[in-house]
């Protein structure tokens, strides 16, 4: 333990060693060349044609055989969207997930710390009741009627904090979960070096634990803001006036009962995907940067 | 370690949402499934009586074993892929591991609806992008949807492509938080990349691997819009799958007595198989 | 301190000369599927309808919130149950029973019917207006009125000089669909003569239905119970299944295709003649020229000219404990009365509702394109099914898509399949 310690005292910035480097050139390069060619064909072409579709009049789209690039582009299917109320489904969904993001890391966090450093009763089983939540944030749409029924009774059903409750709620188990596998990883010395100064628990965390869960805080929160954003079935049940209403049913408005209408379907979705892309540019390099080096030392 | 009742209070806040927005609808559908459901509303008591009636359906059996055996292949296909691809996005370093990870997790962002229906129109549509091609290139008579076995291939590959994002995700967070000394020793002892997976990296990555199977398992068990949109269950049965089947009950069929049944029987299935897991990994918390 | 005081009364009496402004104006909450915001034509007809409504009537203030088409009758439902209905509904055929039996329409009589003269009500006479009357009261009104029988390529039709109005039988149609059937030089078809969809999801009513009912075959008994296997249903589901199986007009691929699947391969040219509703006509055409897309009626059976199609549509009603019911009846009445239906044909492109729109439409039916109007008038009047709303009949269209399926893709007996199909939906209703 304190071998590993001293080890990560004296680890240098991160270098890919050449030795690692000279790996991936050869068989192997060309295999993970291929192999990454096929992925890129399958996630980009639907994507691709999506916004390729988006840019179709309604008489280019079905002709066949299928045009690529032929035809003359247009912007009619975006300023319907626009008109249609679109941008203003945009506003909502943001605030929904900003806040979601928000309510969940701060729940989150502190729950996935007492989870990992405390030892207080019941807390086997409260771990388990959080990670048997998950299915039912995933599972929401089978119990939707009795769902809908109950927070009506509640009262909890078309206000501005409807959403945001929901999908906090949701987020958290695997907030929680995640956290606390980063947690996990931190050394325990750094806490019980920081009691040893005179820090409290709320310091501890707040100095110690927080600084070091960057990882977690990127991967929580690209995944929460994805999960709520892309929300679909609370979206539409649990809210009623057009205000309130998300980004997700007015996309699947054009899935309407006259058919789906694919060129305000594919600019819908497309401006749907431009903030997660953004916030997956500002978050996801938290995931990808890994744990600051030499704010350890010894 | 630390004063047992400090640990409470910072668990309170979530716990209190989780039971007034997760848990205690949970109790209400369960007391709502106790009634006879006519138009949409409880009226007399029947007990279990819409469980007894799921007892009755003969096609039940045969949802379940294919559910099984599409989430199966699912939540494996999509780890292992996950995994070689998140291993290799750790290794590429920063820049392009990021443009990587943004063309991974394309089809995770967009609305599980849309993505599928445009995986549809490009790749399973005959008048799409792909067969069109295939077409030009001599391949006729391309079987797709209208095939059983290929259909459930179909699904399971649409279901794998849709996730991976996610698993990346997760699993690049956890490989990013493994100390990088740990590898750097085994290699300077002379093991071989694969040795270190197997010795270093994989056993640190339980918990997280532990988590996107938990999550792809129960996604994958759950959600209706992938299979509905893209086979509608079809041909026949060979599809049909649980999730379209409390979907039909309760917004076909309109039976929301059995539907809630249904749904509540696969709530305690999806928690068993949580705790199994979780179990098998003989994971301690 | 006076000031203040002096303020704060002059404040309150403004509000107080205000508050019954407010006080007056009643709001009507309407759910549908159509987004007045939105820009289709039909969106569009449903705003430039409330505006001149709330102009005509300053103390009612419509309100619409869009709700998704396939969740909106059981969310209203269970809204009734909850209490938070909205005052206006559109319901689906499907779940008109359901709703009517649930108490939670109003009575349309009480509300404005009442005040009708004998012409209006003879205005609004048809299959539409029986379906909503149950015991004498009219519990909605429709809507959005559907036809589905034949869409088909004019342009195809001329170029093999076929006449549609020529297809008086089932063997006609089967030589028309094989003429226009095309292949190209290595024998792949390029064009079909018929295609429908086969999918569970998205499950118009299959040909077979206006076939068996074309030759005098019921749905279901009377109580509830499917009727799908008798002798009439089988020669249906057979004749429908060897449009692929026997003589190649309809690709195996259909099994899969779902409704808009099915309008997608007509839109590139890939079909001559579909399954279609008349509500995606305008789309078509949009998609298309206005000219190459036309409707026709059914083939007969012999003892009748032409098969009855299936209609559909929206019923529209009032909640029953709607606290604005006289309110909201009157919107009801004004948008679906002459001057809404009006709007709804000319600026939505639906097919009208009353007899005096469709007389008062003058030549428009005549215009290149809007012919497919008068066929469908003439079907809605002389050649229609609705389905009936005294049981629950939820599945049935899936039910016999799965029998086509079977047939096709596992090489099942017709009459087995369709045994299987009615026991299916049988349990599933809990007959």
């Amino acid at each position: 333990m304190n071998t590993i310690s001293s080890n990560r005292a004296a680890a240098a910035p991160y270098v890919v060693p050449a030795k690692r480097r000279r790996h991936l050139i050869g068989v192997s390069g060309i295999l993970i060349a291929c192999a990454f060619t096929a992925l890129a064909v399958l996630n980009l072409l639907p994507l691709i044609w999506g916004i390729l579709t988006s840019l179709k009049a309604p008489s280019d789209m079905f002709r066949f055989p299928p045009v690529l690039f032929d035809f003359t582009p247009t912007l009619d299917n975006y300023r319907r969207v626009i008109e249609s109320g679109f941008l203003g489904n945009m506003k909502m969904s943001l605030f929904y997930s900003a806040t979601t993001v928000a309510g969940t890391l701060v729940l989150a966090l502190p729950a996935a710390y007492a989870f990992d450093r405390f030892n207080f009763p019941l807390r086997g089983p409260l771990f388990l009741l959080v990670v048997a939540s998950i299915p039912l944030s995933l599972g929401a749409a089978a119990l939707l009627i009795p769902n809908y029924l109950y927070f009506t009774r509640l009262g909890l059903t078309n206000a501005w904090y409807t959403l945001p409750l929901i999908y906090t709620a949701h987020q958290l188990p695997m907030a929680i979960w995640i956290m606390k596998g980063t947690i996990e990883g931190i050394p325990r010395e750094l806490d019980e070096a920081a009691i040893a100064d005179g820090a409290s628990h709320f310091e501890v965390l707040r100095y110690v634990i927080l600084p070091l869960s960057r990882p977690a805080f990127g991967a929580a929160g690209v995944l929460t803001f994805v999960g709520s954003w892309n929300e679909f079935v609370a979206g539409s049940v649990m809210v009623d006036s057009p205000q309130l209403r998300p980004i997700q049913p007015a996309i699947y408005n054009f899935i309407g009962f006259f058919g789906r209408e694919w060129g305000p379907l594919t600019a819908s979705a497309t401006l749907a995907i431009l903030p997660i892309l953004i916030v997956f540019a500002l978050l996801g390099r938290l995931i990808v940067s890994g744990l600051t080096k030499g704010s350890v030392k010894g | 370690m630390h004063s047992r009742h400090a640990g409470l209070t910072y668990i309170v806040p979530a716990f209190a949402l989780l039971g007034l927005v997760l848990f205690s609808p949970v109790f209400y559908g369960f007391w709502f499934s106790l009634f006879r459901i006519q138009y949409g509303a409880p009226t007399d008591f029947v007990g279990l009586d819409n469980f007894v009636r799921l007892l009755d359906d003969p096609t039940l059996g045969g949802t379940l074993s294919r559910s099984t055996v599409f989430t199966v292949f699912a939540v494996l296909f999509t780890i292992l892929i996950a995994l070689a691809l998140s291993v290799w996005i750790h290794k590429l370093g920063e820049k392009r591991g990021f443009i990587v990870q943004m063309i991974v997790i394309v089809p995770w962002i967009i609305s599980t609806v849309v993505a599928t229906l445009l995986f549809r129109w490009v790749f399973v549509n005959d008048i799409g992008l792909a067969l069109s091609l295939a077409r030009m290139a001599g391949f006729n008579d391309i079987r797709l949807l209208n095939d059983p076995t290929s259909a459930m291939t179909l699904l399971i590959a649409v279901s794998v492509w849709k996730r991976i994002g996610y698993a990346v995700i997760i699993l690049l967070a956890g490989l990013k938080s493994i100390p990088d000394d740990y590898e750097e020793a085994a290699l300077i002892d002379g093991a071989n990349s694969w040795q270190i997976f197997r010795r270093i990296t994989l056993p640190l990555l339980k918990t997280p691997l532990l988590l996107v199977a938990i999550v792809l398992t129960l996604s994958n068990l759950n959600t209706v819009e992938t299979p509905l949109v893209l086979t509608g269950g079809g041909p026949g049965n060979a599809t049909r799958i649980l999730p379209i089947e409390v979907f039909d009950r309760a917004f076909v069929n309109y039976d929301l007595g059995s539907a809630t049944a249904l749904a509540l029987v696969m709530f305690l299935g999806n928690i068993l198989l949580v705790l199994a897991y979780v179990r098998l990994a003989k994971w301690k918390t | 301190m006076l000031r203040r005081i002096a303020l704060s009364m002059v404040l309150a009496g403004t509000m107080a000369a205000a508050i019954p402004a407010y006080a007056q104006q009643t709001q009507v909450r309407m759910w549908t599927f159509l987004n007045p915001a939105g820009t289709t034509p039909r969106e569009v007809a449903l705003k430039t309808i409330i505006e001149n409504f709330e102009k005509a009537n300053p103390d009612i203030d419509v309100v619409v919130e869009p709700q998704a088409w396939d969740q909106m009758t059981p969310k209203f439902l269970a809204a009734n149950n909850a209490g938070n209905a909205p005052d206006v509904i559109w319901v689906v055929t499907d779940f008109l029973g359901d709703a009517i039996k649930s108490g939670s329409l109003a009575s349309l009589n009480d509300l404005f019917i009442k005040d009708w003269s004998e012409e209006q009500v003879a205005d609004r006479a048809g299959a539409y207006w029986d379906l909503t009357n149950v015991d004498g009261v009219q519990h909605a009104l429709f809507t959005s009125r559907n036809y589905i029988s034949i869409v088909y390529r004019k342009d195809f039709f001329d170029e093999a000089g076929i006449d549609p109005a020529s297809i008086t039988t089932w063997d006609e149609f089967l030589k028309a669909a094989e003429e226009l059937t095309v292949k190209d030089s290595s024998g792949q078809v390029t064009r079909y003569g018929f295609v429908q969809g086969f999918s569970e999801n998205q499950a118009d009513p299959p040909m077979m239905i206006p076939y068996m009912l074309g030759k005098g075959a019921e749905l279901f008994n009377a109580d509830g119970t499917a009727n799908f296997a008798s002798p009439e249903g089988v020669e249906a589901l057979t004749f429908q299944t060897d449009l692929i199986k026997k003589y190649n007009v309809m690709p195996e691929a259909a099994v899969s295709w779902t409704v808009d699947d099915v309008y997608e391969q007509f839109a590139s040219g890939r079909a001559a003649m579909i399954l279609g509703a008349s509500v995606r006509v305008s789309t078509l055409q949009s998609q298309l020229d206005k000219d190459k897309v036309g409707m026709m009626l059914w083939p007969g059976s012999g003892d009748m000219a032409h098969s009855p199609a299936v209609m559909a549509g929206w019923a529209v009603g009032v909640w029953s404990k709607s606290p604005v019911q006289e309110q909201a009846g009157k919107f009801v009445d004004y948008m679906l009365g002459p001057d809404g239906d009006k709007l709804w044909v000319e600026e939505g492109g639906q097919s009208p509702g009353l007899v005096s729109t469709l007389e008062g439409l003058g030549d428009f039916p005549q215009q290149p394109g809007n012919e497919y109007l008068q066929v469908v008038s003439e079907g809605s009047a002389k050649y229609g099914w609705l389905a009936p709303i005294d049981f629950s009949i939820g599945g049935y269209r899936q039910s016999l898509n799965k029998a086509a399926q079977a047939v096709v893709v596992n090489g099942t007996d017709p009459q087995q399949a369709l045994e299987d199909a009615a026991s299916e939906f049988d349990r599933a209703n809990n007959r």
